[in-house]
């Protein structure tokens, strides 16, 4: 499907004098080595994170919802912030391997697998948030439709809050679908290389029988681009409804017609901001240098710098608007109450304002946009803007809204409520450092699927190519079999 | 009988073997196992049928191990009594009876529990209304503190004990017997008093009021001769002036003047006029809130406010050293000139000479006769500061043998309390009747508390004339005895107070049939309408009260005013976690007192200057307040500060009634600080302002509970005058359609006020037919006395949560009353805005909702269905009018997870969840678990009755079958409910007859409320109506047009 021959302009996608096999050996050792101290150390972070979320939780249940510091005038607070703020980092992975699949980017290979687990993992934190803030938790199955005998009383379709729980449970199913099948041939032959009994059993049922033939090939990819068809339209569809939960309201701040495009770019760069993060982390501990290379870091911070650029534009449309409905209400929230520095919440919005519009235009320089230093540090600043973000709609809307009579006082959180936001990033670490024990971080059929025409060896190998005269290709559909010789050698 | 043998089958007619067998089998058919002989593990069951035994037995064993609730037991009644149903209510006449005050009520009864206060309309006194203290009084029925039984040094003992005890020490006695008691309005208790009294020669009565009210009485005296207070009349005034009278909250009979007030205020669109109030006061009140203009002076200057009045009628020169403050006596004299008969002026000093001016005031305006009515007399307040002093005075002495005290506790709230509890101590004989171990009834020998006065017979006269009776709607709770029986022990009568009573009283109404019929109606009313009397003049003291005025002290650099809140009064009732959770409609503050200072003085004091918008939100969002002490005379209190517009700048104010001793009840504990201490008491009365204090800011912070943090609805980006419409007399008279005109403008791009409903909205239009509910309230007449939101809390059970709940905005208040600011900071005008939930017919929180939990009735009710809600508060959220309540945690007690709350909620609520003060709880609403929200139902349960009744008696509705909790609150009738598809209701013509003044608060959103509101009308002129808008771009933009086109 790829060209065989790229161009020496692109940098290679992996480096090295790799090999199938060396490609192989490389993804695969982690998973037959013993983990190292630091992911113990890592692992057991994130399950302590992950039982003081639980505990906080529990306390939320047993003893009320007032175990946090909502109040009648702000609803929702930290909860919803950190269910949208997971919700949009869920995005990267579907939209790295869906989307670009479908454009044919080849770098993704290196960085897919990791990010569509890493959407999976923040779609199950994010999951948690409109479970656990209701008031009668065990109740919440009155939200799905399913037939009862509580007679007229039946869902409400024209909740956004029930949009909510279809398109969230949509876009995690097909999520995970996606990343599952991907995975199957990188499992087939971690059960292949199997020395245990229980290893060749786990693996062996995990990768349902997958033999290679070209039959299964045939199948998984068309599976594959099926699978991306249909996650396409959910990466836009997902944030979009997440957006309705306030973009249906009358919430001034809050009913902006702006929010389905606004929130899926912030989502999109706070997804790929995270999946910067992590690969950062996963490249170093498992000295992946090789398959996640500076150029797959570029790249995607050549996607924050665009995404963070729509962000602060929809910002700003937001400010011009509230100015120039001449509606007070809006007036208020956008300029008094968020763009207002010295206002109980202005810190805030600049918090926001400074995380998301004006720190990643550093990445016009292409110096910054390759340095390691840099971009790890921006992508952590980049996800602290995009929680900021979510907390100024959520929080500076509601505590000043209609009736002046209302507006709250201060809101901050409880230690229950961080101890529940910590406990999400427990439970995603904790996830994420199993699935890097037990399954290749970086797709290794896919790597291997690339490595003749990108990898460095070979194109190293390709140089005299770009010598040869342009009417040699021309003529005969000979060319590639010349380069396929030459590399072979 | 015959012997006939009937049968079903032929297998029972010949009861056979097989049929026999059969019918006691229980099951007919076979069990469906492959029993073979291998027994029954081996036998083989029917995978449908496994899988059944698998379901049942998950299920059964599930049940059995979860689901366990805990036990409430209810008990039915063996013997039904003849008059109590099940579910329906009985309705008894009674009074509501707190030291003088009398107001006459309705209590309502299910199954034999008092559970909820209405007025009673056959009170021409009240007419109807109640205040917040009458409609929490019937918690204070259920209150754990209340004392249980009678006891001698602490020690529980029985009435006989008791009885023979003191009857023994008081024959014994050699010096005088002294009942302290508050003011006693009742007829027959005096009787009793009276016999005692010949028993025991030398008795004499002291009356202590809590609040004193020695100097009008006194004053009265010299200048009429009579120790009493005549009625006033501030119906017939067109001018009405007070001087630091609260009269609307606290003063005299706060009901009855907010009922005549109201008809003064009420506008008639056609033709608007309406009362003119002045009022002059220090610190803000709810009467000074409600006035046309208000007019802020020291404490100190009341003297020479009340001089600068009478010597401007009189043509002669003010002579104040505050120029403004002298142009504004001037500019109220000339008025009050013009308006000769039909004025009044009250003064809430307790100084005889001021009160003496003002009567002379009253004479030159002509009032007496007209608006203050001598015919009938006021008894509810009695006490003389000089009787006390003495009686105190002979008590240290060691002169007093007996002191028997009901109704008084002057240990707290007298200024000098030690030197009355050294005194106290010296009394052989110490009797307290009161009902709870306060601070007087701690240090007595015998404690004999009396009922409740929904447990009580008795009789009340509070004005000459105006009879309204007592009669028990409950068995006695505890071992309590009503003090007339008491009495009438020791007098040596063998009857009991309810024959003496029932004897007193046939032969004045007419024998049994007359005596019960007063019962029933709960009151006697002088038999021909009285005539307002005159009463003649003694002028002769005026000049001498000139002279003490001219020579009074003057004030120091800071002043302090000690006040009344409308709910907690003189404490008396300060342990009724109601009146604790009713936010005072002026601070909006709950459950503490704390420094009152005024907008300047906070710049200097505090360091916070609210014309700073970071330091004014700062101070706003933030619960914690900066604690100033506050020094008088060596006395120090330290309490929080906060800042309230309509203060003088040179005065602080701090409420009475807090800070009274713990064993009144859980609610007043860590509540305030007592500051009676601070009263004056350096004259023949006492004075509830001190003229020198010294205030001086602390490090400390004190958390203060606010409901409602911001004042004003006036933003930077602009008036939103969609929330809150008010406008001036003359505004009015002079443009009357501006507000439909505003309200049509603001419509005009969604079809205008005519065609909003239709195009405001994509959505199709539907019919309402049938009943639609809807409701109106009248900013003009409503006082913000919080009277209704006391109401919704008895009638729905809205759980009380305790001061750190509200601090963290947890209230629960269904209906609150907002309180908004126009104007100039240091003096703004007020405006109260009664919220409830406005049953919108588009409402946003109704389609946000993923379970329909909230949902729309084909009545317009918006309705909550508390079982199935998850509480995803996005209602909330997404509610403009911000009235949705969430449970936090578990208020109620109503929690499937039981006994959990301990240290998440405090322990008032705790106690409120108790066997005893749940009976209070109305049956016909359900109690909220944790979890679920809920919100104001328009009273839905008295929306059915009121329908059953009507349908019962096969009639259309009338408005008199319904009246909801806030409605039948209302001294000011304010309130109006009913059937807006009616064209015969009165919601539908109060709507017809205001069309000028209607809104709908944030009508422009589309949401369609059902509650309308009635501008607010101040009856200004135009010059003072451009200093209330001064600053306001509309009329700048107004005057410029003005300017431009002369």
């Amino acid at each position: 499907m790829h060209l065989k021959y790229e161009s020496q302009l692109r940098e290679p996608l992996v480096y090295g004098e790799k090999t199938y096999h060396n490609v192989t050996e490389d993804i695969v050792r982690p998973i037959e080595a013993k983990p190292s101290k630091l992911w113990y150390i890592g692992f057991y972070i994130a399950v302590s994170l992950l039982l003081f979320g639980v505990y906080s939780v529990y306390r939320d249940v047993t003893y009320g919802i007032g175990q946090w510091n909502l109040n009648k005038t702000i609803g929702w607070g930290w909860d919803i912030t950190n269910f949208v703020w997971w919700v949009g980092i869920g995005h990267a992975g579907t939209l790295i391997s869906a989307i670009l699949l479908l454009f044919r980017q080849g770098w993704r290979t290196g960085v897919n697998r990791a990010a569509e687990a890493m959407t999976i993992f923040a779609v199950m934190c994010a999951g948690q948030f409109p479970v656990w803030h209701m008031g009668r938790v065990w109740m919440a199955f009155f939200v799905f439709p399913y037939a009862n005998t509580r007679g007229p009383l039946w869902l409400n379709f024209n909740s956004p809050l029930l949009w909510d729980v279809f398109a969230i449970s949509t876009y995690f199913t097909v999520s995970l679908l996606f990343w599952y099948s991907g995975l199957l041939p990188d499992l087939a032959t971690v059960r292949d290389r199997a020395k245990t009994k229980l290893r060749k059993y786990f693996y062996g049922v995990a990768s349902f029988g997958w033999s290679g033939s070209t039959k299964h090939w045939q199948r998984h990819e068309s599976l594959s681009l099926v699978l991306a068809g249909l996650s396409t339209p959910l990466v836009l569809s997902v944030h979009t409804i997440v957006s309705f939960d306030f973009a249906t309201s009358v919430v001034p701040g809050w009913h902006t017609t702006i929010f389905p495009p606004y929130f899926v770019a912030g989502a999109v760069f706070s997804g790929f901001a995270m999946v910067q993060s992590l690969m950062l982390i996963v490249r170093k501990v498992f000295g992946m240098q090789d398959y996640i290379t500076i150029g797959h870091i570029e790249a995607m911070n050549k996607v924050i710098v665009t995404t963070g650029s729509i962000v602060g534009v929809a910002y700003l449309t937001e400010l011009f608007m509230g100015w120039y409905s001449q509606n007070k209400y809006e007036g208020y929230t956008f300029w008094y109450s968020r763009a207002n520095l010295f206002s109980p919440y202005g810190w805030s919005y600049w918090g926001m304002m400074a995380c998301n519009v004006l720190s990643p235009q550093i990445f016009w320089f292409k110096k910054l946009r390759r340095n390691l230093y840099v971009t790890f540090f921006m992508s952590v600043i980049v996800n602290i803007g995009m929680w900021f973000e979510r907390f100024v709609i959520i929080v500076t809307s509601l505590y000043r809204d209609y009736l002046p009579s209302s507006w709250s006082v201060y809101y901050s959180p409880t230690i229950w409520e961080i101890g529940f936001y910590l406990g999400t990033f427990g439970l995603f670490f904790t996830c994420f450092f199993l699935f890097s024990k037990y399954f290749p971080v970086i797709a290794i059929a896919e790597i291997k699927y690339v490595l003749k025409t990108t990898g460095e060896n070979y194109k190293e190998k390709m140089v005299h190519l770009e010598a040869v005269d342009a009417s040699v290709f021309g003529h005969s559909g000979h060319g590639h079999t010349i380069v396929d010789n030459e590399s072979s050698n | 009988m015959s012997d006939n043998k009937y049968w079903q089958s032929f297998g029972e007619l010949n009861n056979s073997e097989a049929y026999q067998q059969a019918s006691k089998d229980e099951f007919r058919e076979e069990l469906p196992f492959e029993a073979d002989t291998k027994g029954f593990l081996q036998a083989i069951t029917p995978r449908r049928d496994f899988l059944k035994y698998l379901g049942f037995s998950t299920a059964a064993a599930a049940v059995a191990a979860s689901c366990e609730v805990p036990v409430r037991k209810a008990i039915p009644f063996t013997n039904k009594p003849e008059d109590i149903i099940p579910g329906v209510s009985d309705y008894y006449a009674t009074t509501y009876v707190q030291d003088g005050d009398a107001v006459s009520v309705l209590a309502k009864v299910r199954d034999g529990r008092p559970i909820k206060i209405e007025g009673n309309n056959l009170s021409p006194v009240t007419s109807g209304g109640t205040s917040a203290r009458v409609q929490a009084s019937v918690l204070d029925l259920y209150d754990t503190a209340r004392l249980r039984f009678p006891s001698i040094n602490g020690k529980e003992a029985t009435f006989d004990a008791i009885d023979k005890a003191i009857t023994e020490e008081l024959a014994a006695l050699k010096k005088p017997v002294v009942f302290l008691t508050s003011t006693i309005t009742s007829p027959s208790t005096k009787a009793i008093i009276g016999e005692v009294m010949a028993k025991y020669p030398g008795t004499k009565q002291v009356v202590y009021d809590a609040i004193s009210y020695s100097g009008i009485l006194l004053a009265n005296k010299a200048s009429y001769g009579k120790a009493t207070i005549p009625s006033y009349r501030f119906d017939n005034a067109k001018i009405i002036v007070s001087l630091n009278a609260d009269f609307l909250g606290t003063w005299l009979s706060p009901i009855e003047f907010a009922k005549q007030y109201a008809k003064g205020k009420k506008i008639n669109e056609k033709k608007p006029e309406m009362t003119k109030h002045f009022h002059f006061e220090s610190v803000a009140s709810l009467t000074g809130s409600n006035a046309d203009e208000r007019y802020l002076h020291r404490p100190s200057e009341a003297g020479s406010v009340a001089l600068g009045l009478f010597n401007g009628l009189n043509g002669q020169s003010v002579s104040i050293s505050d120029a403004t403050l002298k142009k504004q006596v001037e500019k109220v004299a000339k008025e009050l000139l013009a308006h000769k008969g039909e004025a009044l002026v009250v003064s809430g000093s307790n100084d005889v000479n001021v009160q003496i001016i003002v009567n002379a005031i009253n004479e030159l305006l002509q009032s007496n006769g007209k608006t203050i009515d001598w015919a009938t007399t006021y008894n509810t307040r009695q006490g003389i500061d000089g009787d006390f002093a003495t009686l105190v005075n002979d008590m240290n002495a060691g002169n007093i043998g007996a002191l028997l005290i009901y109704g008084a506790n002057p240990a707290y709230s007298w200024f000098n309390s030690k030197k009355f509890i050294d005194g106290l101590k010296k009394v052989e004989t110490t009797v307290s009747f009161n009902p709870k171990a306060d601070e007087t009834t701690q240090l007595c020998k015998y404690s004999i508390p009396d009922h409740h006065y929904l447990e009580s017979w008795g009789d009340t006269e509070a004005k000459t004339g105006y009879f309204s009776f007592l009669q028990p709607t409950i068995a006695p709770l505890f071992k309590t005895r009503q003090w007339q029986d008491s009495l009438l022990k020791w007098s040596g009568s063998t009857q009991d107070y309810l024959t003496y009573f029932k004897s007193y009283w046939s032969a004045k109404v007419g024998g049994e049939n007359g005596w019960n019929k007063a019962l029933q109606d709960g009151v006697v009313n002088p038999t021909a309408t009285t005539t307002i009397a005159t009463t003649a003049f003694n002028s002769t003291v005026v000049a001498s009260a000139i002279s003490a005025i001219s020579s009074s002290k003057k004030g120091g650099k800071l002043e302090l005013q000690l006040y009344e809140k409308v709910a907690i009064g003189a404490g008396q009732q300060a342990s009724n976690p109601w009146l604790q959770e009713l936010p005072d409609p002026v601070t909006r503050a709950t459950w503490d007192n704390y420094v009152i200072v005024s907008p300047s003085l906070a710049k200097t004091l505090l360091n916070i200057d609210l014309s700073n918008d970071g330091q004014a939100d700062a101070y706003e969002v933030q619960p914690a307040k900066k604690v100033v002490k506050v020094t008088v005379n060596g006395k120090s209190v330290s309490l929080p500060a906060l800042i309230i517009p309509g203060t003088h700048p040179d005065t602080i104010g701090i409420a009475l009634g807090y800070g009274c001793t713990d064993k009144m009840g859980k609610a007043v504990i860590g509540t305030g600080k007592n500051v009676f201490p601070f009263v004056d008491g350096s004259s023949t009365t006492v004075n509830y302002f001190v003229t020198d204090v010294t205030a001086e800011l602390t490090d400390d912070l004190y958390k203060v509970a606010l409901t409602q943090t911001h004042g004003s609805y006036d933003t930077k980006q602009g008036k939103r005058t969609e929330v809150m419409k008010e406008l001036a007399l003359v505004q009015f008279k002079e443009e009357p359609n501006e507000i439909r005109d505003d309200r049509e403008k603001e419509l005009k791009p969604f079809g205008g006020l005519e065609n909003f409903e239709k195009e405001g909205t994509i959505y199709p239009y539907y019919d309402k037919p049938g009943i639609h509910w809807g409701m109106s309230v009248d900013l003009n007449t409503c006082t913000g006395c919080a009277a209704c939101v006391v109401a919704c809390h008895a009638e729905n059970n809205v759980p009380v949560v305790g001061k750190p709940e509200v601090m963290r905005f947890h209230d629960m208040h269904w209906l609150r009353i907002d309180r908004y600011y126009s104007g100039d900071v240091s003096n703004p005008k007020v405006v109260f805005q009664p919220m409830m939930c406005q049953h919108c017919d588009n409402a946003p929180c109704e389609n946000v909702c993923p379970v329909a939990a909230t949902n729309h009735s084909s009545e317009g009710l918006n309705q909550m269905t508390y079982n199935r809600c998850i509480g995803t508060r996005y209602c909330a959220n997404n509610c403009p009018y911000k009235v949705r309540r969430f449970n936090w945690a578990d208020y109620t007690g109503a929690d499937s997870f039981p006994d959990n709350q301990i240290g998440i909620v405090n322990d008032v609520v705790m106690d409120m969840n108790d066997d005893l003060t749940r009976m209070v709880l109305n049956p016909d609403v359900t109690v909220r678990s944790r979890g679920v929200i809920e919100k104001c139902s328009f009273c839905v349960q008295r929306l059915q009755e009121g329908k059953l009744k009507a349908k019962k008696e096969s009639r259309p509705l009338e408005d008199s079958d319904i009246k909801t909790a806030c409605q039948q609150a209302c001294p000011t009738d304010a309130i109006v409910f009913g059937n807006v598809n009616s064209k015969h209701s009165a919601i539908s013509i109060t709507r017809a007859e205001n069309p000028l003044r209607t809104f709908y608060s944030l009508e422009q959103l589309h949401v369609l409320p059902n509650v309308n509101y009635l501008a607010k009308v101040r009856n200004l002129d135009t010059e003072e109506k451009d200093e209330w808008l001064k600053g306001d771009k509309k009329e700048e933009k107004k005057i410029e047009a003005v300017e431009k086109s002369s």
